[in-house]
């Protein structure tokens, strides 16, 4: 009889698994729960629908309905999945009744934390999530006059420059002192900071939120500095672990919310999986967890959890963290450490640093690339990386997140081969630059 | 909520404030707010200063003994072992 396993949950982490399932056994019975209308579209191109740069949300979905369909894999939409029974191995889904598993994969995925102020239940307070909602929620957009984005989160980051970018009069209220300052150090982020400024947004940092003011909808936010007069409020806090249904069927968690798993994405539990943003993960540097990583961490995590839940063997590897996005006109990015984390952590570092540009400098189009590199004093092993710049700064944040995780040195960078092409590379690679200005900066200390 | 995670919570919170201030006193940047009241009085002003003194090796040993996915099975990082050439077609070696 045809292995039966249950997925909960239709994002990455969640199709990510379906489609592990199918490619280690085709004749394995998947059926996916999700509580919306949609699967397989990308949430994280919402704001760039939203600021224009992506003509439709059509664009966004990666796949129709009818190909899960074809590829035997069974969607039930807006279906909630109210209870799992570990011991029994049935899921209770409301509408449906009881249904049996053989093994079972948890890909809730998060919530945005609560913003815990008063005035929480009014209208025109967004939260960026389903497309459905974001579809309905671009039409109020070409209404509103002003709007403030609450927290300066990646996603915060996004819709700050999406709102901008379409002529909205942005706020943007964070309680720190730079934007994504639990990831970025400031130097990385100050051209960031003063693109917004040319593109006209206000910014509040250091400022707590009090309350939203309204009567139905939200007309204001009241701050710690004062109150600002808005139409729509972009809720951007940071993303909690939707952990509820696994806790309450007795899944260990971590000390960050999100499930505890093995490099299979086994849980505590006898033939339950998990994935994604629901989860917790060790960095590969420091072993400590982290929770609430990309989309692209969510979907490799699914489709190791799917390959095991039908009886493959697949392992996921602790992770180094490459990461970026678009802010304000430039793109920002990394891997693991930055100063600022790793100050907090108490991890001593040496930094270099390079300006460089992204082509040859007689080149339209050549770009400014910031490249600061963090190594270990000493042995002077790669710790972390931060960027800046105008292009190629994704590329760069995969490749130095890869050479963190295989022991690279600020030797081997300072001496690494790098192509050049006046199109698309320059003569002095910056990653080249910022490791020798690191070796000379480690001889001097 | 379990003890671990308010304690993982509020430290990592902390910490990051104690950061930001020490990072952007040295790039010029702007500081996070000082603080106010007794509690962030004693995260910042006590358990903060705590943290630091304290060799890493203490401190990475107490972070490593918090329930979490760490303390299940991780496989190590793969290392690449000798040239992806076998030796014999490579034409340094053989001269």
């Amino acid at each position: 009889m045809a292995r039966r396993i249950v997925v909960v949950g239709g994002g990455a982490a969640g199709m990510g698994a379906a489609g592990g399932v199918k490619a280690v056994d085709p004749d394995c019975q998947v059926t996916v729960y999700t509580g919306f209308d949609d699967v397989a579209y990308s949430p994280c191109g919402i704001p760039y629908v939203h600021g224009k740069e992506i003509d439709s949300f059509e664009r966004l979905f990666l796949a129709s309905k009818q190909a899960y369909v074809d590829a035997g894999i069974d969607v039930h939409y807006n279906a909630e999945v109210t209870e799992v029974d570990v011991s029994r191995k049935v899921v209770s889904v409301a509408g449906e009744g009881e249904v049996s598993w053989d093994t079972l994969v948890l890909a809730t995925g998060f919530n945005y934390a609560d913003p815990g102020v008063p005035g929480g239940g009014l209208g025109g307070l967004y939260y960026v999530k389903d497309i459905r909602e974001a579809i309905e929620w671009d039409k109020v957009l070409d209404t509103v006059k002003s709007a403030v984005v609450v927290e300066a989160s990646p996603l915060g980051v996004e819709m700050v420059t999406a709102l901008a970018h379409r002529g909205i009069e942005t706020h943007l209220v964070d309680p720190s002192p730079w934007p994504m300052s639990e990831v970025a150090d400031p130097d990385i982020m100050e051209p960031v900071e003063e693109s917004w400024r040319e593109l006209g947004v206000t910014t509040h940092f250091n400022t707590t939120l009090k309350a939203f003011r309204g009567d139905d909808r939200v007309e204001a936010v009241q701050t710690s500095e004062g109150e600002i007069k808005v139409d729509l409020a972009v809720i951007c806090t940071h993303k909690e672990p939707n952990n509820a249904l696994g806790v309450a069927a007795g899944l260990k968690v971590g000390s960050t919310g999100g499930f505890i798993v093995d490099e299979r994405m086994a849980t505590s539990a006898p033939g339950v999986y998990a994935a994604g943003d629901c989860t917790e993960i060790p960095n590969g540097l420091t072993g400590v967890p982290l929770q609430g990583l990309t989309g692209s961490h969510a979907y490799a995590q699914g489709k190791t959890a799917g390959i095991n839940a039908a009886g493959g063997s697949r392992a996921y590897s602790a992770v180094y963290v490459p990461w970026g996005t678009a802010a304000g006109k430039w793109i920002i990015g990394g891997a693991s450490l930055g100063e600022t984390t790793a100050t907090a952590l108490g991890i001593p570092y040496v930094v270099g640093t390079a300006q460089g540009i992204s082509r040859a400098r007689y080149y339209p189009g050549v770009k400014p690339v910031k490249v600061k590199l963090l190594a270990e004093p000493g042995s002077l092993r790669l710790l972390g990386a931060q960027m800046v710049g105008g292009e190629g700064i994704k590329e760069r944040a995969d490749f130095l997140a890869v050479a963190i995780k295989f022991g690279l040195t600020l030797h081997d960078l300072a001496s690494m081969e790098n192509v050049y092409s006046p199109a698309i590379g320059a003569l002095n690679e910056p990653i080249v630059v910022a490791a020798q200005s690191g070796v000379d900066a480690s001889r001097k200390s | 909520m379990a003890f671990s995670r308010w304690l993982r919570s509020n430290a990592e919170h902390y910490l990051l404030i104690s950061a930001q201030d020490r990072i952007a006193h040295q790039h010029g940047a702007r500081s996070p707010n000082p603080p106010r009241g007794l509690r962030e009085f004693f995260w910042l002003r006590i358990f903060a200063p705590v943290y630091r003194a304290l060799p890493w090796p203490l401190r990475h040993k107490i972070m490593l003994t918090m329930p979490g996915s760490h303390r299940r099975q991780w496989a190590a990082p793969p290392r690449a072992h000798g040239s992806a050439v076998p030796p014999r077609l490579r034409a340094h070696e053989s001269n």
